[in-house]
């Protein structure tokens, strides 16, 4: 019997891809019509004729999100008017499918919808500020990649399977590769695609054969089985265990370009230098956000058992190279943005060195007491990074709008030119540099006391040097973010002085401020809602490998879905049991914040998930 | 299995398949050679997958045909990167005359 004779597909899983497929398609649609209007129209013009349309798009993307956000949401509440409007048998379909789709290829719960609300409201605000000025003839082709590097991102959230998560990574580079060259009057847009372009194939080149090591250790390429797989190894980690040492060391390379990360970074200053700014800021905060998710998805879900021996931060396992990548990233990011001039290169630098304070998260993650929520941390981080990020590169745009360079002096003066917009900025760059109101503050906050949260007596790997060297990174930080501020509020202006901000650029600073301070000022519902997103992506979503088994009950689900990463030696040796023998015996155990699970903004109210958890209870739910 | 060829061997060729793209795309100086070493290094995980395929464990859960897919998978990225390479080395080549990515340097720092 062949295995996926067992399960057939589920049409309904379809509804669940919304998002991507209008993506998709109006990627298309857009790419139409701008070659149709290309030889009557100019550049500008069909900018604005275009550029409406794909706005219209996101529009209509941003709709499809909320609906499949919402509609399992409120399904699963018990609402008469969703009963009424759908068949008995989708009814059931919300309540009783696992939450992955396709064969267990893609996650489908609540959060990863809500990670689609969020690409789509980023893209949203870098697609409106493209619009400020023709850096591009080409924008049928423009907006298609954007979308369709989009659809990448959402799916790379969602893999929950290596062969989807290697597709769906270079579906999104592939696109930005291309997006990035596309300012073609000028030398440096090539250079800049050329250099991403071999740094990036390379990189994915490296993991694919860290993928092919793994997929020959384990046989498998889905995380969960190769999680389980995993397992028995126990606290021994990687040590003696070569081939698997050089599969983690591969997609750790591989990863470490893709958020470029020191020493695999080379490409980043030239590629944010050289691509025109949307295309920065989106390389900068979209990609960057779906490569962290999808790193944490194969670290600290797959690799897990791998991460450490329990005893030091060096021991055998992929915990301390994280550590020392981190370590090295940020303090190299932030010196080496303290030379910049330019300002898209500074704020490459600072965003290499971000990404080393996230990866003090991830490091973090695979040690803290909490389990899979401590990566919440990490999420929260990402998102106020990208949000801050966005409106940092507006700015870039707008110098480049009018003065056709983008150096930090050309800011000279602004504060009294555009007094409002400019202590816009400075929030923004406060944010960058985590001063406490700001949401930036938090992030880190939250980053570092994850890493310092080891009052478990059997995990004593401390990674205290590392949040030390990571305070010590943040205020070498301030110098290169003040300079910004110092150019704009303690300068004269020069002779050439920036035009007025138009709409597309000052929409992506306002919602960039307003979003720091809001989530300054008040950053617990995200972080709640974040940790609450963190632990359906890092446990399991369901059992993918055992239900297929012909002979099985199909009431088994995955043996014991622990919400926390490190086991106990009392939780391991549970779930070794459960695994060899006791199959059937527990009751449909059902991951709690899956689909059945409570929705994101409820999920920080329960009791944090310790010990070995109770069975499921989304079962009995059902009408 | 009784007469194949071992394993082992299968993976020293994609070891040094891979160490080779690898040397290549570290030591050559043309775009298109940068390009095709990129290509081994694909291929070289290429076998990698169907090797393990053929002789890893049976796993029927990730179906009847895992690595060969995975590794036909990964040739339409292959072409897809290819097809983008070219233009890009195209374009480069447009603007320097030259396909030797030494003479890309305008951006440093």
């Amino acid at each position: 019997m062949t295995p996926n004779a067992a399960m057939p597909l589920n049409s309904l899983d379809v509804f669940f891809l919304g998002p991507e497929i209008v993506l998709t398609v109006w990627g298309f649609l857009v790419l139409l019509v701008d070659l149709g209007l290309a030889h009557r129209l100019s550049a500008a013009a069909r900018r604005r004729t275009v550029g409406g349309l794909a706005l219209v798009g996101v529009l209509l993307a941003l709709v499809t999100a909320l609906v499949v956000w919402l509609v399992p949401l409120s399904v699963r509440s018990g609402s008469e008017t969703m009963e009424s409007w759908f068949a008995r048998d989708t009814i059931a379909y919300f309540f009783e499918s696992d939450p992955t789709l396709f064969f267990g290829t893609i996650a489908g719960d609540i959060q990863t919808g809500s990670f689609n609300i969020l690409y789509v409201l980023l893209l949203g605000l870098v697609l409106y500020l493209s619009m400020a000025w023709d850096f591009t003839s080409e924008w049928g082709e423009y907006l298609a990649l954007m979308f369709w590097a989009t659809v990448g991102m959402m799916l790379l959230t969602a893999a929950e399977e290596l062969v989807t998560l290697f597709l769906t990574l270079e579906t999104m580079t592939i696109c930005l590769y291309l997006s990035t060259a596309l300012e073609k009057n000028r030398r440096r847009s090539a250079e800049g695609g050329l250099k991403y372009f071999v740094y990036g194939s390379v990189s994915s080149a490296l993991f694919l054969f860290g993928l092919s090591l793994l997929y020959g250790l384990t046989g498998t390429t889905q995380l969960e089985a190769i999680r389980k797989l995993l397992l028995p190894t126990g606290s021994q980690g990687l040590s003696g265990n070569v081939a698997g040492a050089t599969a983690v060391l591969l997609m750790m390379v591989g990863f470490g370009f893709k958020i470029a990360a020191v020493p695999f970074h080379q490409w980043a200053p030239d590629a944010y230098e050289g691509a025109p700014a949307p295309v920065t800021a989106w390389i900068a905060t979209g990609s960057k956000l779906a490569s962290f998710v999808a790193l944490m998805k194969v670290f600290l879900h797959a690799l897990a058992p791998w991460s450490n021996s329990g005893t030091s931060v060096l021991g055998p396992g992929w915990i301390g190279v994280i550590a020392i990548i981190s370590a090295v990233t940020m303090t190299y990011g932030n010196f080496a943005a303290l030379a910049q001039r330019n300002l898209k290169r500074m704020l490459a630098y600072s965003s290499i060195a971000h990404a080393g304070y996230i990866l003090v998260g991830v490091a973090a993650a695979s040690v803290s007491t909490r389990g899979p929520r401590a990566a919440g941390a990490v999420l929260y981080y990402l998102v106020v990074y990208a949000f801050a990020n966005v409106g940092a590169f507006a700015v870039a745009a707008w110098l480049v709008r009018d003065k056709k360079t983008d150096d930090i002096d050309d800011l000279n003066g602004l504060g009294y030119q555009e007094p409002v917009l400019a202590t816009c900025i400075l929030i923004l760059m406060l944010s960058l540099i985590g001063i406490p109101p700001l949401a930036g503050f938090f992030a880190k906050l939250y980053v570092f006391m994850e890493a310092l949260d080891q009052r478990n007596a059997d995990q004593p790997v401390t990674l205290l040097w590392l949040v030390a060297l990571g305070l010590f990174n943040s205020v070498v930080s301030a110098f290169y973010y003040v300079r910004v501020l110092k150019a704009m509020f303690f300068q004269p202006p020069g002779t050439r002085r920036l035009a007025s901000a138009s709409g597309p650029i000052a929409a992506p600073i306002w919602v960039g401020t307003f979003i720091i301070v809001v989530f300054g000022i008040a950053p617990d519902w995200l972080m709640g809602t974040m940790q609450a997103a963190a632990v359906p992506m890092l446990t399991t979503p369901v059992e993918v490998a055992h239900t297929q088994a012909p002979a099985g009950p199909s009431a088994v689900s995955k043996p014991a879905p622990a919400p926390s990463i490190q086991y106990t030696a009392e939780q391991l040796r549970a779930v070794q049991s459960s695994m060899s023998g006791s199959r059937g015996t527990m009751p449909t155990p059902k991951k709690a914040g899956g689909r059945g699970g409570p929705p994101a903004g409820q999920a920080k109210r329960a009791p944090a998930p310790s010990g070995p958890p109770a069975p499921g209870k989304s079962k009995a739910a059902t009408p | 299995m009784g007469n194949d060829i071992p394993l082992t061997w299968f993976l020293y060729f994609a070891a040094a398949a891979f160490a080779i793209g690898l040397a290549g795309v570290l030591l050559r100086r043309n775009a298109i050679a940068v390009l095709m070493a990129i290509e081994i290094m694909l291929n070289a995980a290429n076998i990698n997958l169907v090797a393990f395929w053929r002789y890893g464990p049976e796993r029927p859960e990730s179906g009847p045909m895992s690595g060969v897919i995975l590794a036909i998978f990964v040739l339409t990225v292959a072409a897809a990167e290819v097809a983008v390479g070219i233009g890009l080395i195209l374009l480069c080549y447009r603007r320097w005359h030259a396909a030797d990515v030494d003479r890309y340097d305008s951006m440093a720092g």
